[in-house]
Formats: C-alpha cells, structure tokens, sequence
C-alpha cells in the first residue's frame, strides 16, 4: 500500500517494564502501514523495544514517560522514542548482572545500541537535560 | 505478555528449561532468578529450550551471557536448543552465536554435552 501522505502517531507510556510490550503492539501495527516484508516489521519492532529497554533502565523508580512518534510516508517510517529521564539522574547502582556481563566482555547497553544500529537504516541518539531522544528510520523498499 | 519455565530434571546436575512466551525487559528478570537459583543449587547443565519463545531483546540476551558465565565458571556449561530462526538471526548479528553452542534439538545438545536425558 502507497502511502501518499505523511501519517503521524503518538503514543505516551509509563517509563516501565511493563508497558515495553504495549508499545512493540502499537508498533507492530504502524510498522504494517508499511511496505515491508514480515522479518523488517520484525526488526523495527525489535528496535523500538530496544530503545523503550534504554529508557526504562535509565529510569529506574521514577513517574517518567516515554513517547513514541511514529510519521509513515512513501519514503521512510520514522519512530522517535523519547523519554523525560534527566541526563545525569541515571542509577549508578552496577547491578551484579552488569558486572557479570563486563566479565564477559559484554556491554549488554552497548548490545541494545548494536541491536538498532544494525536492525534499522538509522539510528540517532540525542539526549539534553530533559530526556533522551533515539530517532529510528527505516527506509521503504525500493 | 508473559513468560513461562517449565523445568525438567533429567539428572541431578542437569536441567532442562522449556521457556515459552517473550523475553524482554520485563520478564528476563524471571528467567534470570531461576538461572541463579538452579547455579546456586549446584546445577551444572543448564538445557535451555527457546523453540517456544517469540520475543528476545538485549536484556534476555544478557541473562543468558550471566548464566553461561556463571555454569562455565562451575565447570559447567549453559546451552541453547531449537531458536525460531528469527531468533537465532539476533544471536548471529550480535556474534553471540560464537559464545553460546546452539543445537537444534535436546537430544543433540545433552549428546554433545555428555549428559544422558
């Protein structure tokens, strides 16, 4: 299906574990708006967890949001994901996991950033003192 | 949205879990305790069946490169049988197919382990 308007959605979810799903949900329907096979909705879907994953780890015990802006048009599905975690108030707290994972030689953030760098066309991170945004684009197929 | 573990013991230092649902941010903490738990409790093989999960992020990812340390670190091992090949495709592009050993069935993986089902 050609899309030849630029469509936008917003969705607006609790900063927590549980509510990641609701919006791999609502991404997998906007993501099918899309002219994509089954394995790319798959991997924007994957994406846009990851960067939800991002924030709520950062969040910790706190009413922060994030939301997710997702504009379809011929060309691109762009998926912002942003959340109002002040830069700088992340826990500090290294989990034994986190410590496990270094043994390891394993950063399980940096494997979250590998997973949408290498899911999606493009991935930008900017963060500022009133959250974090990662904008996720996935260019339609030729 | 949620995560089931069946476990199995085929003998008193392996076994067996049977994850079926997502594992994601919420409920890799979940499987993590019970990796914890079974490591903790002498457990030396850990058979970990994904063939039933539809969903695996970075934090699922984690919990299991925690686990694999843990057993192999007791002279163990933890390994992964029958991933979806959606699944298996997040192992390979983060090149954690190399660290972990993946078998296609329980009855190859416990073969190759050395531990009888």
């Amino acid at each position: 299906m050609t899309q030849t308007l630029c469509d936008t959605v917003e969705l607006v979810i609790p900063c927590r574990p549980e509510y990641v799903g609701v919006a791999r949900l609502a991404v997998l329907g906007i993501a099918s708006r899309m002219p994509f096979s089954y394995d790319e909705v798959e991997d924007v879907r994957l994406a846009v967890g990851e960067a939800c994953t991002h924030a709520v780890e950062r969040a910790g015990d706190t009413s922060a949001q994030i939301k997710i802006v997702s504009t379809i048009d011929s060309v691109a599905l762009v998926i912002e994901v942003i959340d109002d975690v002040p830069v700088g108030t992340e826990p500090v707290v290294q989990s034994e996991d986190a410590q496990l994972l270094e043994a390891a030689g394993v950063d399980q953030q940096g494997l979250g950033a590998l997973l949408m760098e290498i899911l999606v066309d493009e991935v930008k991170i900017t963060s500022s003192e009133t959250g974090t945004s990662v904008r996720l684009t996935k260019f339609a197929p030729e | 949205m949620n995560l089931t573990i069946n476990s199995r013991t085929p003998n008193e230092t392996t076994r067996i879990l049977e994850i079926e649902g997502e594992i994601d941010v919420y409920t890799s903490p979940q499987l993590k305790q019970e990796i914890v738990k079974l490591a903790e409790g002498g457990v030396k093989h850990l058979i970990i069946n994904l063939s039933k999960v539809e969903y695996l992020d970075s934090t699922g990812l984690g919990v299991l490169i925690g686990g694999l340390k843990r057993l192999r670190e007791a002279e163990g091992n933890l390994v992964l049988v029958g991933p979806a090949l959606r699944i298996l495709r997040i192992f390979e592009i983060t090149g954690l197919d190399k660290i972990f050993d993946i078998y296609a069935t329980e009855e190859d993986a416990a073969a190759k382990e050395g531990v009888s089902l």
